[in-house]
This record gives C-alpha cells, sequence and structure tokens, in this order.
C-alpha cells in the first residue's frame, strides 16, 4: 500500500509477517468484521432497486480496480476498458450460444481472452508512451466491438445475445439476492487479488516501471516484461468482469460498450483517487451512483416532468463538471479527502505528520 | 583481477563527441574516482556502462561483453548505481524502496504473490530480512517506513545508495552522491563508502566533485575532459597536476 494510515501510538510490530500484514490491529480487524457482516446483511433489508444498485456497484468495482493496477500503479493508461469487458462478455456470450458452456467453463474462458488480448493491447506499450498509447488501446478497442458486432450479425443474433442464467453449485442465480452476492464475492476477490500483487515484488515493479522505466531498468527490472505483465493481469481481470456482467445482464450487445463506459471506468480511478485501490473502490461507487443521485435532484425540481427528457443531456453534462472539478481542486480524489479526515482526528492537536512517519 | 575493463570506449550524439577513446579498469574492492569539469562526459561513461547509451569500443564485467546487453540484463550481473538527483520512487517507503532494489533477488511468480501462497509470503520476509541488513548498514532505521518522497534531499540521496546496495552488486557506480550534501551528511556517505568498501569488498567507480574527500577516500582517479583522458593515478600524483589543475581552474596568467 502506498501511503501507510497514521496510527496512535503504542503499537508495534515485532514480526515481518505483521508488517506484511493487509489488516494490522485489532480495530482494524473488527471495523473489517463489522462491514463484512453489514456487506452481507444488505439483502436481509435492501429493496430490490437498492439491491440491484449495490450489484451495479460491486461489478463497477472490479473493473475499477484493474483499471487502477494498470494506470494507477502500472502507469500505463488505457482507453480500451470497455473493449475489455466486451471481449468478456462476448467470450461468455458466444460459448453459450454456440457450446452451452456451462458458468465455470466460460469465466475461466474469458480470462483467458482477456489475458491474450491484454498481450495485445499490452504490445503498443513497449513503444509508446501517455496518450499515444491510450489512441492505440482506443484503436483496439474498435476492433474488439467490431468484431463483437460481427459475429451478432453473422449469426443472426442482431439485437444481441441472449444467455440463460448460470449455475453455481447446483444452484440457479436468478433472484437479485444471490446476483448481490456472487457479486460481492468477486469483488472481495479482486480486491485482495490486488492488494496482494501490490505487496509483492511484481507490484513493486509495476510501480517502479510507472515512476521512472530508466531506473527501473537499472535495478534489474525487465520494464517490457513488467508493463505486458500488468497488461496481462489487468486485461484478464477486466474480462472477467465484462463475463459477470453479461450474466447478470442475462444479454450481450455491442451497445453496451461504447467509449463511454472506457471514460466511466477512468473516471473513477481519477475521481477515487490515482493509485489507491481504496480510490477505486470509492470512485466505483461514485461513479455508478452517480447519475441515480442525478435523476433524484432533477425529480425533486419543481415540474420535473418537463425535464425528464433532458435527463440524459444533463446527466453527461454534470458528469463532466464534477469530473473537471475533481481535477482541479482534488486531484487525490475521494481518497484523499478521505485520508486527509483520517489524519485529522488522529493528529489532532496536532497537524503534521512527522518525518519518520505515523507508523514505526 | 580487474572488475570492470573499459578499453576504447567512444559515444557521439551527432558530431558532439562525448566520449574520445576513454580505457580504465576498476579492480577488486577498489575505489576508482572519475573527475572532471562540468560537461566532462563522466555520467555518459556510467550511462554507457549501464546500457542507456551505445558508445563505440568495449566494456567488460569480469570478463563479459556488456555493450550488447539491455540495461535490466546488466543490473543482473551485478552493477548498481546510483542518480545524481536521488532518482528514487514517490509514494515508497524506505522499506518497499529497498524491496524494489531486490527485484532481482526475488524467487516465485506473480499466481504465487497473487494468492499469497505460503512461499510468496517466507520469500517476501526472506527479502524483509534482507532488507533490514542494509537499513542497518546505512543507518536508515528511523525513516523505516516513511514515504521517500518527503525525506530531506540528503536522506533520499542515502536511501538512493541503500537501494543500490540492496541489489548486492559487485560493482557500485555512484554518480556524485556528495552532490547537495552538507557536511555531517558527508561525512556520514564517506564512512558508509568505506564500510561498504571495507566490510563487503565492492569495487565501486565513484563520481564525485569534493576534491577534498576524493584525496581522502579514493584508490586511483581518473580525470576526464570533453570526453579524454586527462589523467590518470594515484590522488595525489593527480590532483598535483598542472593539466588537471588548469582544466578545473582555467589558464594561469602567468
Amino acid at each position: 500500500m502506498s501511503r501507510h494510515p497514521p496510527r496512535a501510538s503504542g503499537y508495534f510490530r515485532t514480526s515481518y509477517a505483521q508488517d506484511h500484514a493487509l489488516i494490522q490491529t485489532r480495530l482494524e480487524w473488527l471495523a473489517t468484521a463489522a462491514l463484512a457482516v453489514a456487506l452481507c446483511g444488505v439483502p436481509l433489508i435492501a429493496s430490490p432497486f437498492l439491491l440491484d444498485l449495490a450489484t451495479q456497484v460491486l461489478l463497477a468495482i472490479v473493473g475499477a480496480l484493474a483499471l487502477a493496477l494498470l494506470t494507477g500503479y502500472a502507469g500505463q493508461i488505457s482507453l480500451g476498458h470497455a473493449g475489455l469487458l466486451a471481449a468478456g462478455a462476448f467470450t461468455v456470450g458466444i460459448l453459450f450460444k454456440e457450446f452451452n458452456a456451462p458458468f465455470w467453463i466460460s469465466l475461466p474462458a474469458a480470462a483467458v481472452t482477456g489475458a491474450a488480448l491484454g498481450v495485445v493491447f499490452g504490445l503498443p506499450s513497449l513503444r509508446l508512451r501517455g496518450l499515444y498509447l491510450a489512441v492505440s488501446t482506443l484503436a483496439l478497442h474498435f476492433v474488439v466491438v467490431y468484431l463483437g458486432g460481427e459475429y451478432e450479425s453473422k449469426r443472426g443474433f442482431s439485437t444481441g445475445i441472449m444467455i440463460d442464467p448460470p449455475s453455481l453449485l447446483g444452484v440457479s442465480i436468478t433472484s437479485g439476492r444471490a446476483w448481490y452476492l456472487v457479486m460481492l464475492g468477486a469483488a472481495v476477490v479482486a480486491l485482495l487479488l490486488a492488494a496482494n500483487i501490490l505487496r509483492s515484488h511484481t507490484g513493486r515493479a509495476w510501480r517502479a516501471v510507472h515512476a521512472n522505466e530508466t531506473v527501473a531498468g537499472a535495478l534489474g527490472i525487465n520494464v517490457a516484461a513488467a508493463k505486458l505483465g500488468a497488461f496481462v493481469i489487468t486485461s484478464s481481470m477486466t474480462a472477467v468482469a465484462g463475463g459477470l456482467f453479461a450474466y447478470h445482464r442475462g444479454f450481450v450487445s455491442v451497445e453496451a460498450f461504447s467509449l463511454y463506459l472506457s471514460i466511466q471506468y477512468i473516471a473513477m480511478i481519477i475521481i477515487g483517487g490515482m493509485g489507491s485501490l481504496l480510490g477505486a473502490v470509492l470512485g466505483a461507487i461514485f461513479v455508478t451512483l452517480f447519475p441515480y443521485a442525478i435523476e433524484a435532484l432533477v425529480g425533486m425540481l419543481p415540474g420535473s416532468q418537463r425535464y425528464a427528457g433532458s435527463l440524459f443531456a444533463v446527466n453527461y453534462a454534470a458528469f463532466g463538471v464534477v469530473m473537471i472539478l475533481f481535477l482541479i481542486f482534488e486531484p487525490l480524489g475521494l481518497v484523499g479527502i478521505w485520508r486527509r479526515l483520517q489524519s485529522f482526528f488522529l493528529l489532532w492537536p496536532f497537524k503534521q505528520r512527522p518525518v519518520g512517519g505515523g507508523r514505526k | 583481477m580487474a572488475e570492470l575493463e573499459i578499453e576504447g570506449l567512444s559515444l557521439a550524439f551527432g558530431g558532439l563527441r562525448v566520449l574520445d577513446n576513454v580505457s580504465l579498469q576498476v579492480e577488486t574492492g577498489e575505489l576508482f574516482a572519475l573527475i572532471g569539469p562540468n560537461g566532462a562526459g563522466k555520467t555518459s561513461v556510467f550511462n554507457c556502462i549501464s546500457g542507456l547509451y551505445r558508445g563505440s569500443g568495449s566494456i567488460k564485467f569480469r570478463g563479459q561483453e556488456l555493450t550488447k546487453l539491455a540495461p535490466h540484463a546488466i543490473a543482473r550481473l551485478g552493477i548498481a548505481r546510483t542518480f545524481q538527483h536521488g532518482e528514487l520512487f514517490p509514494h515508497m517507503s524506505v522499506v518497499e524502496t529497498l524491496l524494489t532494489g531486490r527485484h532481482a533477488h526475488c524467487r516465485g511468480n506473480v499466481i504465487s504473490g497473487m494468492l499469497n501462497l505460503p512461499r510468496a509470503r517466507r520469500e517476501e520476509f526472506r527479502q524483509r530480512a534482507e532488507v533490514e541488513r542494509i537499513i542497518e548498514l546505512t543507518e536508515l532505521e528511523h525513516y523505516r517506513h516513511a514515504p521517500v518522497d518527503a525525506l530531506p534531499f540528503g536522506l533520499q540521496k542515502l536511501v538512493g545508495f541503500a537501494r543500490a546496495l540492496a541489489m548486492e552488486p559487485k560493482l557500485l557506480l555512484l554518480d556524485e552522491p556528495s552532490a547537495g550534501l552538507n557536511r555531517d551528511e558527508r561525512e556520514d556517505l564517506a564512512r558508509f563508502i568505506l564500510r561498504v568498501k571495507h566490510e563487503i569488498g565492492l569495487a565501486i567507480l565513484w563520481i564525485e566533485h569534493d576534491m577534498q574527500m576524493i584525496s581522502d577516500l579514493a584508490d586511483r582517479i581518473q580525470v576526464l575532459d570533453y570526453g579524454c583522458t586527462l589523467a590518470s593515478g594515484p590522488p595525489a600524483k593527480v590532483l598535483s597536476n598542472p593539466k588537471v589543475i588548469e582544466a578545473y581552474l582555467g589558464h594561469s596568467s602567468a
């Protein structure tokens, strides 16, 4: 993890295992347990609409975590995120239509497709940087979406591919509650995998490459391999998210994977805070819920019926404004606000952290 | 035995000759200083050794030719370097920075790391213990978990030095390690350089502007000026060489 949270005094670690642990203090364990109970309790109390919203958020978290690893940590900009989601969704759709493949075959297949595409998406990164790399990934996005569209029209599914709900351990997953739990599991697994990568030598190599490729090379890090590895792993994660998306909707169609979707994912990691997993999670929550919040706000205005037609435009505009505001006023994103709050309470009445670090 | 042998190294950017037929040899356990006025080509020699620039001529490390190898392959042979401006990775703590320096020694694949398997954890702890050794050597205990970008410049340079040591190199390239340090920090640095030389027995190639430090510490000196070798030999002899004095201070009016 990049920035260690400040800690109250009296906490000392006496082994490397404690140094390595993701959850360190008893209070953190308690908080995690409380959060786990709360998350598992959601389906018992939430309305079907809220539950569906939560499910969407959890799915977005998986995709946002993958992009946060690629862009926030490994420093490789990608505008092809929607293309990778599409690749995963179409892998699931095609395997279902052509071979009637079950859940436990098509999801790993989506992962493999994602990994293979990751190599293709990653190859330009060996030569290109920044905007140029972004444009090359954008081109690949269009290639994937084009291929998906071709498949749809050639096989006569011009409106999209219908997929039956998957069954897990003999239970067909159809209800909102079941889907919520599946997505919760996926999000937790994605978060753990991401956190583990970051505390291994692979994650450190990615961060080194992000900061300075020359220096990374001088430390014996194979820069090309690190970049390709980052693309392969995160693309694989993204494609799995795409596959889950397809199963959840029960329907795959190219229209769902527009460039706007890629931009939404980039917005998630910018608004949430670059270079932080917590940021990706917060950003995914924010961006997914944002249109619903705008809708609710517009609904509260007097004479709301008259605006109903322009809701879409209002949404886009408000989204753009929020993104610009974040870039200007809070480049650290939501996670920056969160950390400031945390520091404020832990350090009070002092303002600055000592240089030796709050954690020893 | 010579650790590093450079023979007839030349480098040109377009019409600009940066290095002209430079040759030098660094022996095992030797502290070899490379000096010269600004723009003399000292850092270019480093960049040629670590594979960032491709010159003509031969650079051999323990008998192996380096000129065709990729930078990371050269580093993995056991050649570590520091940079003039530290060049640390922002947002990393000191421990993470040194662990990154140990990348070439880390075993285990991505998958076992992703799943945090017991063998990945054991490997991580092993590396962490090695890092602790370096922290002790460079007396960075107080700053283990401090983010490197919050450290004062002198400490950042020391962390850069420690990161190079964490690679367990056989040859260490130090690029102006004392630039920007105050007197106390320089004395600490001199102590660490000597400690590394005597305890680990590294060969060190050292670019430096601080003449006092060089004449006190270096075993041998080579002076570059406009890419050419001006003089080389033991410090006392080189630093009293009129040509060297002229290159640094200009012509005498007499």
